[in-house]
């Protein structure tokens, strides 16, 4: 009877633009919510769209260089200068093997045979892109080495066929031994190294850390020298921050991983306009629904003062408008999920899916509590307003 | 139940000149349960007396008591609650709900109070002969069938001190008659007292005590 009273005079003309601008606010939040958490769970060449971005950087090799009139290390004070950036992270410099490399077969491994002279660096552990086995110490067997995965495909589709060699798997080549000839500080050493993996992001040949400390410490001329590379992690979109830096500090930057910088950037940037705009909507429509309840409770003023009056509590009176509400915000809060949830599923999946981009999805749980959480500040913040409206009619 | 006027002057009538006897001059004290008569013409106030003593106004300087509590220290919600327990009134503007139907103007009332079995209701409305119209909007009713519907909902709840504000004012002379006798009966039944005001018909009312405004 209460409710009766009370909502005889609203107009359905308001609450149905109440509901509308609600209903559209909400499923925009919850839509851009959701797409931003698909995307960041989106990997591409097991890199993450979001999340840290790590790049290795290295000074340009120019003419000066090669004449020996300018060096392309980083000096204690640059990386010094790297750290302090606010932008990145992460810093850490390549290390590098201080003595000669040599790699040869293993006879009976099944590669032919050859001599070559070659390097080792190795690189922090949390900076490897490749899920291998990392760890060295002197009691292995072998020791394990990451080679570019750009370096198997020059032999097989470059050398290999203009010097008439059998061309090599990636499986034979981790699969077979190789000889590593070691020298330096007057000693030399022939190990055994495998091949455990490729990188794409990483242009090196790398050995775990522990095994360059252990062999740099033996066979190690004493001529380490500043690092010429170093690798450092930034923050997302920070693709303008980095651009400077490159150019302040005369810097050479894998191309694709400037790329994938930018396009982090860029998505970051129209997702978020997305989502304070959604935001907003979301705000103007909690702002119709106080005005709403502020209408039918200014046109049922001389009921609640009534109500008042022959011994209605302000609770029931506020109960009653609260629950009303309630059950229409709560319609209002499953329809927006499920519009979200159908969207999602027959639009966005289907277009993402038709042009071979596969989102592993993520759950619906963040989704379903954001709009709870929704749900609840609606209600407190129309509680709040009637709670006061009710009690100003009922001390006039 | 205790009602008790001191020094009380309502602001718009601080310029009129009042009688000697008049309460709002002298004050008073009065222990219900007793029958009062407020009689007093047109303009003294007589549903101003009303309103304060009911906490709609409090546009006035001075203390009322009830039950030797100030009124003025009342919030709200102990106000709700004397008005469902101890104090009854009959606005002289009634206060029905027009888009209700009679019937669920008192319902409304007694959901509140659980006070009456819809019998009772029932046998209260045949009594002042408007049983016939329990299902009518109360917009669409005579004043006088209006005014009954607001005598049976003001006696839909327990009270000690009932108010009302010329509740015979569009009934003829049997029909209040039979009114005050079915008002009298609910007092008497619940031990209390009430203030009537009158613009000076009696209705052959009885009463213990009179005051002049």
């Amino acid at each position: 009877m209460l409710k009766k009273i009370l909502f005889r005079e609203s107009t359905n003309f308001q609450f149905i633009f109440a509901t509308a601008g609600a209903l559209i606010g909400l499923t925009a939040l919850l839509l851009s919510l959701q797409l931003i958490m698909d995307v960041r769970s989106f990997h591409s060449n097991e890199e993450e769209l979001f999340g840290p971005n790590t790049v290795v950087i290295q000074k340009k090799v120019t003419k000066l260089t090669t004449i020996g009139m300018n060096s392309t290390e980083f000096t204690e004070k640059d990386i010094d200068e790297l750290r302090s950036k606010e932008f990145i992270t992460d810093v850490a410099p390549f290390q590098s093997a201080d003595y000669k490399v040599g790699i040869s077969e293993v006879q009976g491994d099944g590669l032919p045979h050859f001599y070559a002279d070659m390097f080792f660096q190795a690189i922090p552990d949390r900076f490897m892109d490749v899920n291998v086995d990392w760890h060295w110490k002197d009691t292995n067997d072998y020791i394990p080495i990451v080679l570019p995965r750009d370096f198997i495909m020059i032999i097989n589709y470059g050398f290999a066929q203009s010097q008439g060699m059998n061309q090599i798997s990636e499986e034979l080549l981790m699969a077979a031994r190789l000889t590593i000839h070691i020298n330096g500080n007057g000693k030399q050493k022939k190990m055994i190294g495998r091949v455990v993996g490729f990188s794409q992001k990483i242009s090196s040949i790398l050995v775990p850390e522990s095994f360059l400390k252990y062999s740099n410490g033996i066979y190690g001329n004493n001529s380490i020298k500043n690092p010429s590379r170093v690798f450092i992690t930034t923050k997302d979109d920070s693709y303008g921050e980095l651009e400077d830096l490159m150019e302040q500090m005369n810097l050479d930057i894998n191309k694709s991983a400037i790329d994938v910088a930018k396009i982090k950037t860029i998505v970051a940037v129209v997702i978020g306009i997305f989502g304070i705009a959604s935001l907003l909507i979301m705000l103007l429509s909690l702002m119709g629904f106080v005005q709403y309840s502020q209408l039918v409770l200014s046109k049922a003023s001389y009921e609640i003062s009534t109500l008042l009056r022959i011994g209605y509590s302000i609770k029931s009176i506020v109960y009653t408008f609260i629950k009303q509400l309630s059950i229409t915000f709560g319609i209002i809060t499953i329809l927006s999920v499920a519009i979200m949830f159908c969207v999602k599923i027959f639009f966005v999946n289907t277009w993402l899916d038709e042009n071979g981009i596969n989102i592993e999805g993520s759950s619906l749980t963040i989704a379903i509590i954001v709009a709870l959480i929704c749900f609840v500040f609606f209600i407190v913040a129309n509680y709040l307003n009637i709670k006061k409206t009710v009690y100003k009619l009922g001390k006039s | 139940m205790m009602l008790e006027f001191k020094n009380v002057m309502p602001f718009p009538l601080k310029e009129y000149k009042h009688d000697d006897m008049s309460v709002w001059k002298n004050g008073f004290s009065l222990q219900f349960p007793q029958k009062v008569l407020l009689n007093a013409s047109s303009g003294k106030g007589k549903s101003t007396f009303v309103s304060t003593v009911y906490g709609i106004r409090k546009d006035y300087s001075g203390t009322i008591l009830l039950d030797n509590r100030p009124v003025s220290e009342l919030n709200l919600d102990e106000w709700v609650e004397l008005r469902r327990t101890k104090l009854s009134v009959i606005f002289q503007d009634l206060q029905l709900f027009p888009s209700l139907t009679a019937w669920e103007n008192l319902i409304l009332k007694n959901d509140l109070t659980q006070h009456k079995t819809t019998d009772e209701i029932e046998e209260m409305l045949d009594k002042l002969g408007i049983l016939d119209k329990k299902h009518q909007l109360c917009g669409t009713l005579s004043l006088g069938q209006q005014q009954r519907v607001a005598i049976i909902r003001s006696l839909l709840q327990p009270f000690q001190l009932l108010l009302m504000d010329e509740p015979f004012s569009h009934l003829d002379e049997e029909n209040s008659r039979i009114a005050l006798e079915l008002i009298n009966q609910e007092t008497d039944f619940c031990k209390a007292g009430y203030v009537l005001t009158s613009l000076g018909s009696y209705h052959g009312f009885n009463y213990d005590c009179e005051l002049k405004l």
